[in-house]
């Protein structure tokens, strides 16, 4: 039987983890750490390094350190939100082909699938030695709301690190596995997803085996970067008012303030208030300074609130979307690490009006979801990888799955999870007047695949374009763009005449393919969509 | 093995209804309650969820199940968008005259439709888009009551006031901008 890893890739930091029959095992670092930061550096002495090392050369070489690639993977560099998460990252990232962001250290040109490589080769390379066995196949986990080039873009992360992706699963989807798996549960739930950089809320039923989606939505940009940034810019004017330094044009000083920002609303979540103060703040020609600081919750919660409003207003939205009432929720699950701030707890609590579940290890319950349905997927998957096992430590029971396997442990085959999860975007085309016409739906269940007929509009047209877009509106031009299908040399006919067929489909992974063929021409001609945003391989010769 | 060649049976005889109405695809009467349709598909999704049948069928085999399974799908969304555009209109339930904003929108829609453009739709761009009174909220909906009302009496101004008081309690609804701007429209050409 073979391994495959379920694989959580964070904005700030991923996690791994097998299924095994004592439970799911997670994949350690090289100093025994369950998550590891997803940040790779490129240092001055040469090579690639990936995780809690790489983390080390912040400070020395704020350029040369790659952090937060998850919110540029797939994306339009020209996107406004892209420009301003831009502002926040103190290496390069210029515009390569198909408008796709290129980080660029010393004279190395990356795109930032090649990023996400490194973290997710840092992963596998971390389980095999640990599991002692090649490892192929690998789900990993997006955020809900990622868009069809955002995912390609992982996929392609994925193929770079020499895994092949069975399965992109959604985050909060992943946590309701590790939750319902082999509880057989019936109950509504709600997974408030809000990691690093992303926040994501899900609505789920759960059925038994079955894991239906009702509804899902979410914000790509908004997590606990944020949030430090937002108390960094404190930091920075605090420094700029007290030490008569404006720390903003330094990246290395900046960096400092924003690791402590860090390192201080980590503190807030089980404390009153933070005191102390940030040291070795150097400025070239001065001795190191320091700057005092003391900040109490309350103001910490003045500041982020803003943003946590904003997760409970996309909270009321799904339950809107859902045509659910918050009162029938009976669960409400905590995922990702800035949900361990009390107040974006204490706003669940007065939303859904009981306490969320803490139970579960925010940091970690996402892999978990995607080690059992990496094991389901392979077919080897046992009761028992649940989250009550969620402490299961390497035993010798891993080396059933791997090796000869003479160790008998009571192996009761599960039912395997059934995940219906739910299409993030309305996909339509363009049509007569400037409009659209839906093919699919927001929140419909994947893998989906709808056919319509369309005809021409004109007499003798013999070139059609299909513009194909995503977003609610009604009118073409307020919608995303996601790219054009042509369909040429169609054989002159009075309008109407011509039946042009455009099947949309969403495969369970989320992402949109579409096909247009021409029905009336004896010679059936297609068309395939290239999706804006989409990884492309830079010219070499350009 | 029985499983295996259940499924695609199963998955045959749905490709084979390629252009079948969506109930059929189902297997429910074209009138079933909403629970009886999401149970028949979940049933469907128990027996012939593609992921069950990744390890045990090739990749041509797959594709077969993928395929139907993904057709199952859409009939399921074109089932229950028709059921949700009707559901609301019950919850919004006032015995009132349809409204008069959502005649006029509906009427602009369909003169807009037929000029020239490509490619034209075969169904009228109305059939797909939900209905108008919708899923607005509460404060929302209260204000764009008192908007239709102030558009019998032929208050433009006040209506359109109301209008953006309704938008405020809404903010993510396309029908109320959409409305707010033919009403705007109609205002300027007035003097």
């Amino acid at each position: 039987m073979s391994v495959a890893l379920g694989i959580d890739l964070g904005t700030t930091n991923s996690c791994a983890a097998i299924a095994t029959p004592t439970g799911v095992e997670f994949i350690l670092g090289p100093r025994g750490e369950r998550v590891h930061p997803s940040v790779v550096a490129f240092p001055s002495s040469g090579g690639v390094v990936v995780g809690a090392d790489a983390k080390r050369y912040r400070l020395t070489e704020p350029h040369h350190v790659i952090h937060s690639a998850k919110r540029f993977i797939g994306q339009n560099i020209r996107a406004p939100l892209v420009q301003l998460a831009l502002t926040g990252v103190r290496y390069r990232v210029e515009e390569g082909p198909n408008q796709q962001p290129i980080v660029v250290v010393r004279d190395r040109r990356m795109t930032m699938p090649e990023i996400s490589s490194n973290v997710l080769l840092h992963l596998k390379r971390c389980a095999e030695r640990q599991l002692g066995t090649p490892i192929k196949d690998a789900v990993v986990t997006v955020p809900a709301n990622f868009t069809d080039g955002q995912r390609q873009a992982t996929k392609e992360a994925g193929r770079l690190a020499g895994l092949e992706i069975m399965r992109l699963i959604n985050e909060p989807t992943a946590a309701a596995l590790a939750y319902g798996f082999g509880r057989d549960r019936q109950q509504v739930i709600c997974v408030f997803d809000f990691g690093g950089g992303t926040f994501d809320v899900s609505l789920l039923r759960l059925n038994g085996e079955v894991f239906e989606v009702l509804a899902s939505e979410g914000d790509f940009f908004l997590g606990g970067d944020d949030l430090d940034r937002a108390l960094g810019e404190v930091l920075a004017a605090e420094c700029n008012r007290m030490l008569r330094i404006d720390p903003r044009p330094n990246a290395a000083l900046m960096m400092k303030l924003m690791m402590g920002a860090e390192a201080i609303k980590c503190h807030l979540s089980d404390n009153d208030a933070a005191e102390g103060e940030i040291d070795g703040l150097e400025m070239p020609g001065m001795p190191a300074q320091r700057l005092p600081f003391q900040i109490t919750r309350k103001q910490f919660e003045a500041l982020i609130s803003g943003y946590v409003s904003r997760t409970i207003e996309v909270t009321k939205q799904v339950l809107a979307s859902a045509g659910l009432d918050a009162r029938s929720v009976s669960e409400v699950l905590c995922v990702g690490g800035s949900t361990r701030i009390p107040l974006v707890r204490q706003r669940l609590a007065e939303l859904f009006q009981r306490p969320p579940n803490t139970a579960i290890n925010p940091d970690e319950v996402v892999s978990q979801g995607a080690a059992i349905q990496a094991g389901s997927l392979v077919g080897n998957l046992t009761m028992g990888s649940g989250m009550g096992a969620r402490d299961a430590v390497a035993t010798s029971g891993h080396s059933n799955l791997v090796g000869a396997g003479n160790l008998v442990l009571p192996q009761v085959q599960a039912k395997r999870p059934i995940l219906m999860d739910v299409n993030p975007a309305t996909l339509a085309i363009h049509t007569a007047g400037g409009f659209t016409e839906r093919l699919l739906d927001k929140n419909a269940p994947i893998p989906i695949e709808r056919t319509r007929v369309f005809t021409t509009s004109r007499d003798n047209q013999t070139r059609v374009e299909i513009d194909c877009c995503r977003g609610e509106e009604r009118r073409y031009t307020e919608n995303e763009p996601l790219g054009t299908l042509i369909l040429e040399e169609l054989p002159p006919k009075p309008r109407g005449e011509l039946k042009i067929e455009v099947m949309f489909r969403v495969d369970a992974d989320g992402i949109l393919h579409v096909r247009a063929s021409d029905q009336t021409s004896g010679a059936r001609q297609e068309a395939h969509l290239q999706v804006l945003g989409a990884p492309v391989h830079e010219d070499p010769h350009r | 093995m029985s499983v295996r060649s259940d499924v695609l049976l199963w998955a045959q005889r749905v490709l084979a209804k390629s252009g079948a109405p969506a109930h059929q695809l189902l297997d429910v009467r074209a009138d079933a309650p909403p629970d009886v349709v999401s149970d028949a598909f979940q049933q469907i999704a128990r027996m012939a969820h593609p992921d069950l049948h990744r390890s045990n069928l090739d990749a041509a085999d797959l594709e077969t199940v993928t395929s139907a399974y993904s057709r199952v799908a859409g009939a399921y969304q074109e089932m229950r968008s028709a059921r949700q555009t009707t559901s609301k209109i019950k919850t919004v339930g006032t015995n009132e005259p349809p409204s008069i904003v959502a005649q006029r929108l509906s009427g602009q829609v369909k003169a807009q439709t037929p000029s020239a453009g490509v490619p034209q739709g075969e169904a009228p761009a109305t059939s797909s888009s939900g209905g108008p009174a919708h899923s607005m909220n509460s404060r929302a909906l209260i204000y764009y009551r008192k908007a239709e009302a102030a558009l019998r009496r032929g208050d433009l101004r006040n209506a359109v006031m109301q209008m953006k008081m309704a938008i405020a309690g809404d903010p993510g609804s396309t029908f109320l901008r959409t409305a707010l701007g033919e009403m705007e429209k109609e205002l300027s050409k007035k003097p």
